[in-house]
């Protein structure tokens, strides 16, 4: 590293003004990503390989069609629908691991080992017992979610603070309602770690599930549309299942930010 | 916890009563549904052949292949985006989106493009596994307080000092839990770019057993494939403790 690189040099001259103007340099990144993307396709690739200006082109097109919003609404509805299942579960196996000795030890190497289990190789499975149907993406994504729901769950369950359930002890409340309104509410920061891999997880077990069992969704359109080299179609997919991603991940953050402002994210994310 | 705490030795024998159960589950749940439905345990490792071993080892060379490269690539671009601000502002946000695409919806691009090769498949594992990397790196190079860093230069740090007692500590603990996510996506992307590229090791197994209805090879490759995530996923846990250790202090 020479002289010139501007991380030093905080407070001092142009260079650091310019630095701190920080979302003139976020987009003038993103136009320079997006030129080396379009040259780069333009002077090597093959005309049908996706490109920024190609995407623009098809994009108007893609999303007004029935194809595309009949794919993304099944993907996204098995998405959501997957992770509430996930959730429910999750959460009351994850509580019972945290707080119950025994239960923790009972089955603890199976969930860790199922979590970490790559759930593309569990699809032959799902397709023997699911048949090559809905249902079988619908499994998928709530295998690939429940997991990492149930150790954060688990870890935010042994993590309450013991004073807590002091208070509810000398109040004699019921073990339900202590775990229902002192354990639940104070491991939610894990729960919402949890909950963000959890959705990250479910959407590459769709994505996966539907490129084996082809069924509709957006995981099918891509494989659909990349295989007959219409590249720019199937990249307008990969940014939806992209948005997806991003925004699940900035609604969990600022639900963490608003809510549990005391918790630092990403400790305890598995 | 209620009551006195339970002993060490209590924890284990639960812990293998469980396993025990699981295992006794497993075999029957195969013989009342049908060994084609679920193959009893029994059968599970009797389908252990030489030849799933093999496709494993396989396997394990594909992701050592691609994990390799995104740590050659991921750990010093992501010590470069440390070191110049510049650069990390005007990645950081990128780098974070395409941390949460999920990598799996690329394969029929670069199927397309690529072809039936080993190096495509490396490529889907490297772009599994890149991204944690580069985006815990980026993590880490945020953490740390410009303070420091002016600090740092009012002594007139050299580069080298700088390095190890400013950027590398607070940096490597970070880059360590983004290689630690790294594994088990990798893992992911393995058995995926086996499964939707060219079929070989893991992958192939999975295929043809799935084609033949051969239950018993599919849950043995299942096991296998298990085995090895749990293994992998422990020794990142062990490195990121042992190397990682001060991270939570700060």
């Amino acid at each position: 590293m020479t002289a010139g690189t501007p991380a030093l040099n905080v407070g001092s001259g142009a260079l650091a003004r310019f630095g701190s103007s920080t979302p003139v340099v976020k987009l003038a990144a993103g136009a320079v990503l997006l030129l080396v993307w379009e040259l780069g396709v333009r002077a090597w690739a093959p005309a049908y390989v996706a490109r920024p200006s190609g995407v623009v082109a098809v994009l108007p097109s893609v999303i007004t069609s029935g194809a595309f919003l009949s794919a993304a609404a099944a993907t996204l509805g098995s998405v959501l629908e997957g992770l509430a299942i996930a959730l429910v579960l999750g959460i009351a196996v994850g509580i019972a691991m945290g707080r119950s000795f025994v239960v923790d030890r009972l089955i603890r190497y199976y969930v860790f080992g199922l979590f970490a289990m790559p759930m593309v190789a569990i699809l032959p499975l799902i397709t023997l017992w699911f048949g090559y149907t809905d249902a079988a993406r619908l499994a998928t994504t709530v295998f690939a979610a429940f997991f990492s729901i149930v150790l954060n769950a688990a870890d935010g369950a042994r993590a309450v603070p013991p004073e807590y359930l002091e208070v509810g002890r000398s109040f004699r409340a019921a073990r339900l309602r202590v775990l229902g309104d002192i354990v639940l509410p104070a491991s939610m920061p894990y729960l919402l770690a949890g909950i963000r891999l959890a959705a990250a997880r479910a959407l590459i077990g769709a994505v996966v599930a539907e490129f084996f069992i082809s069924v509709n969704g957006l995981g099918f359109f891509i494989l659909f549309n990349s295989r007959s080299f219409r590249h720019n179609q199937a990249m307008v997919a990969v940014m939806v299942l992209a948005g997806c991603g991003v925004g699940f991940e900035a609604l969990v953050n600022w639900v963490t930010r608003r809510y549990f402002p005391w918790y630092r994210r990403d400790e305890k994310a598995r | 916890m209620r009551g006195r705490r339970p002993t060490r030795t209590l924890g284990w024998l639960i812990t293998g009563a469980g396993l025990a159960a699981g295992a006794a589950l497993w075999e029957i749940a195969g013989r009342r549904m049908g060994a084609a439905f679920v193959a009893p345990l029994s059968d599970t490792i009797e389908a252990l052949t030489p030849a799933v071993w093999r496709a494993l080892a396989s396997s394990l060379g594909l992701f050592a292949a691609g994990f390799a490269l995104s740590v050659a690539v991921g750990v010093p671009f992501g010590l470069l985006l440390a070191r110049v601000r510049l650069l990390r502002i005007a990645l950081e946000n990128y780098i974070a989106i395409l941390n949460a695409t999920p990598m799996a919806a690329l394969i029929p691009f670069i199927l397309s493009m690529m072809g039936f090769d080993f190096a495509p498949k490396v490529l889907v594992v490297f772009l599994f596994a890149v991204f944690p990397i580069l985006y815990n790196t980026v993590e880490g190079a945020r953490s740390i307080r410009p303070e420091l860093i002016e600090v740092a230069r009012s002594f007139r740090s050299s580069e080298r000092a700088l390095w190890r007692d400013v950027l590398l500590p607070f940096v490597l603990p970070f880059a360590l839990t983004g290689i630690r996510q790294a594994i088990g996506r990798a893992l992911v992307g393995m058995v995926a770019a086996e499964f939707f590229l060219s079929a070989s090791g893991i992958g192939m197994i999975l295929q043809s057993a799935s084609q033949s209805f051969d239950t018993a090879t599919i849950f043995a490759a299942i096991l296998l494939v298990t085995l090895l995530g749990v293994l992998l996923m422990e020794l990142g846990l062990w490195i990121e403790r042992r190397y990682a250790a001060w991270r939570n202090i700060q």
